[in-house]
């Protein structure tokens, strides 16, 4: 069978795996080549983890500066490229602060505990045709299962420190991860319903359709599941607008406020870590992962990535932080109650998949919508009067 | 591949070791924060032996709900108590003999119990792996009943959990 | 009734159309206003001062400053110190043997130059200064400090030309207070 180069493009960091393992495999026992397998995928996951972070660290405050009508870092070589290894070199560094008062092994073991499951995630992203790590076929749930992990460390850090706005930024964290995990979870399931796997390789296989134009997004419950998962996934990785936990003006930095050098830049990587592997789940889900006609696959995967980490700086770069309760409102009254119906929605679509669907889905959105924004008017309290007494 | 499978054996070994050293943790510590910790560590090792035994499923799950929720809420609950920082709990009082007796017994009888059944690996036992999509169906047919009994229960917790949160009618507060 | 989000959806066109016009606007259309600082400069303000430094007319002897220690008085760090020159009989001179400021201490505050009778202390626009040491690095001597009139017409014009036309009356005033002893005597 005679394929086109664009297959081979297609194809190039699974064969340069296969090629290597096969060297091994001439002159080396099964059990190395076996080992091997294994730590190549591990390697490059541990490279491309922290490399995708310094990268993402330049690009966000490129993005932001142009936002705010500056230019950002362009000292450190060509454009500012080699900015985020100055960075490193700073954060390796300075001096390592821990409060006296603090639970000494705690303290350490929490920045080193957040980066195992940010790290972990990656191993179910399928970055390419052929090139998810570990092709679980429980993929989806191992990859709740594992950012609920991330409270932990969180928690761990905020406790460690002493210090009051450590703990209250990690209260914040934890009231704030656990609501918003339940219409995450909720979110994904519309997906999991139409392609019936929770593998994520199986669910990007789900949206190959025509033209590739079989994207879970182009369905009325599809947009609806991706724009709530996206929103999740901003709470969950505590940015803006919903980083309550760390919020610079209140709570100093929250939890990581008593954390300097490179715990404080672990935590930094976990943060960014979290956000690109959460944008390239949501790529999966509902933009179609790899999938895209022309260009190789792994290049679709990583642009639609970075489309969706690119609105979620361009959300920092617009916003204001949330207040509290407003937070929690809009987790518990307004995402949970349209997640729940987004569900019902996927099990008529599954049904009836055409015009009148469409038509039907949209009106049931439409006055869902409608209700859940009349019930969740803002309590504005009456203004108060103080008559003068005589 | 005799030396992957050695070591596969000897990493569950050292996971139930470290299960064990962690579970001693949790009794003995006398920092209620330690203890959740090892608690979760206890946990995810636990999750790991399922990985080890192929139900990932199970596995998952564990992680989720017990260290993703039930660990969470304990910490929760800890650092919402007066014990927080540096007041330490003392985890055993004088009848502590006595339950260490008491467990002891049942420790030996359990061992007894283990030791005694046959565990009868046959064909069809070894062959049974439980899929995801099969759990699903079960649950969505043979079990149907009891799965919305349970999805009962949680909306009723669900809903005298907002009774209890909701505010009183200012009406009826006394002024 | 306004569509729910339609807020969220403006205030993100507000950063977008933001982030697109600082590629091709002019800073004061809304685009990028960073001075890049080495490789650009914002334009010189006349009226910035900075540290001091002292005038001298044609060469470095005849500097203006006559070492008469009132800036040294007014000076609130006190960051200025002079020394009178004295010739070979020990009388003063009126000229400043040793006249430094130390920069590190100096607030440019420009009470000298307010205080100066003889017009010889004036701020400079120079700032790109730097030292290794904090205690001794900065105190710059007489030789550094005294910078000829022609580079105070350059820095700041309008200023030294109004001192030029003062110092060149009050030249004319002293002569044609000299002379009048003179001519009147000479009718008689």
């Amino acid at each position: 069978m005679i394929r086109g180069i664009e297959f081979y493009v297609d194809m190039i960091f699974v064969t340069a795996k296969a090629w290597i393992l096969a060297l091994l495999g001439r002159f080396l026992p099964d059990w190395i080549v076996v080992l091997a397998s294994i730590t190549i995928s591990g390697v490059v996951i541990l490279c491309l983890g922290p490399l995708i972070m310094m990268y993402l660290t330049l690009l966000e405050r490129k993005l932001i500066g142009r936002i705010q009508n500056r230019y950002g870092p362009n000292r450190v070589g060509k454009w500012g490229l080699l900015q985020p290894i100055a960075d490193g070199i700073k954060m390796f560094t300075k001096e390592d602060i821990v409060p006296a008062n603090a639970d000494k092994i705690v303290h350490l073991l929490a920045p080193i505990a957040i980066v195992v499951p940010a790290l972990m995630i990656f191993l179910v992203v399928p970055f390419g045709e052929r090139m998810t790590a570990v092709n679980l076929n429980i993929g989806l749930l191992y990859f709740i299962a594992v950012s609920s992990i991330t409270i932990l460390p969180i928690f761990m850090g905020s406790w460690a420190s002493r210090n009051k706005y450590s703990l209250l930024g990690g209260m914040r964290t934890a009231a704030q991860m656990i609501s918003y995990e339940i219409p995450m979870t909720l979110a994904v399931v519309p997906a999991i319903m139409m392609s019936q796997s929770l593998s994520t390789n199986a669910i990007v296989l789900a949206q190959v359709g025509d033209y590739d134009l079989h994207w879970f997004i182009f369905t009325p419950w599809g947009i609806v599941g991706f724009i709530i998962f996206f929103l999740c996934a901003t709470a969950e990785c505590n940015r803006p607008p919903f980083d309550l936990p760390e919020a610079e003006s209140e709570l100093v930095a929250g939890f990581h406020t008593e954390y300097s050098g490179m715990k404080f830049a672990l935590f930094y990587m976990a943060e960014y870590m979290n956000a690109f592997t959460l944008c390239g789940i949501a790529a999966t889900l509902f933009l179609g992962g790899w999938q895209g006609p022309l260009l190789p696959s792994w290049l679709w995967f990583f642009g639609k990535t970075f489309v969706l980490i690119c609105v979620m700086i361009w959300f920092r770069g617009t916003f204001p932080r949330f207040r509290v309760d407003h937070l929690m409102g809009f987790a518990w009254k307004f995402l949970l109650p349209l997640t729940l119906i987004n569900i019902l929605l996927t099990a008529l679509w599954q049904f009836t998949s055409n015009l009148t669907a469409w038509l039907w889905s949209i009106l049931i959105l439409g006055i869902s919508l409608w209700t859940l924004v009349k019930l969740n008017r803002t309590f504005v309290p009456e203004k108060r009067h103080y008559p003068l007494e005589s | 591949m005799p030396i992957l499978e050695l070591a596969a054996k000897f990493g569950t070994y050292a996971v139930m070791a470290a299960i064990l050293i962690f579970a001693v943790g949790v009794v003995t510590f006398r920092n209620l924060f330690h203890c959740a910790l090892c608690l979760a560590a206890a946990l995810i090792g636990t999750a790991v032996i399922y990985v080890v035994l192929q139900a990932e499923y199970l596995a998952a799950i564990q992680v989720l709900l017990y260290v993703g929720a039930v660990v969470t809420l304990v910490i929760f609950a800890i650092m919402l108590t007066e014990h927080l920082a540096g007041k330490t709990v003392r985890q055993n009082n004088s009848q502590s003999p006595l339950a260490i007796a008491g467990l002891l017994g049942f420790v030996a009888l359990l061992t007894g119990l283990i030791l005694k059944t046959p565990w009868p690996v046959t064909e069809t036992a070894l062959k049974a792996k439980v899929s995801v999509m099969g759990l699903g169906q079960t649950l969505m047919g043979a079990y149907v009943f009891p799965f919305e009994v349970i999805s009962i229960i949680l909306i009723a917790a669900l809903i005298g959990t907002v009774v209890i949160a909701k505010k009183d009618d200012p009406e009826d507060l006394p002024r | 009734m306004t569509l729910f989000g339609m807020g969220v959806f403006k205030g993100m066109m507000v950063t977008l159309k933001n982030f697109l016009t600082s590629y091709f606007r002019k800073p004061d259309e809304g685009g990028i206003f960073t001075v890049q600082y080495p490789e650009e400069r914002e334009r010189e303000i006349e009226n910035f001062r900075n540290f001091p430094f002292l005038v001298y007319d044609g060469s470095h002897e005849k500097i203006r400053c006559v070492a008469c220690g009132i800036c040294e008085r007014e000076c609130p760090p006190k960051c200025i110190h002079i020394e009178m020159e004295l010739d070979v009989a020990g009388k003063p001179t009126r000229k400043p043997a040793v006249f430094d400021i130390d920069y590190g201490l100096c607030m440019n505050c420009g009470m000298c130059e307010e205080v100066c009778p003889f017009d010889s202390i004036f701020m400079d626009h120079a700032f790109e200064v730097t030292a290794l040491g904090s205690s001794d690095g900065l105190n710059r001597h007489k030789a550094e400090l005294a910078k000829s009139n022609k580079y105070f017409q350059k820095v700041r014009p309008t200023l030294a030309s109004v001192i030029d036309q003062k110092r060149k009356a009050a030249e004319e005033k002293k002569k044609a207070a000299a002379q009048p002893p003179v001519t009147p005597q000479e009718p008689k």
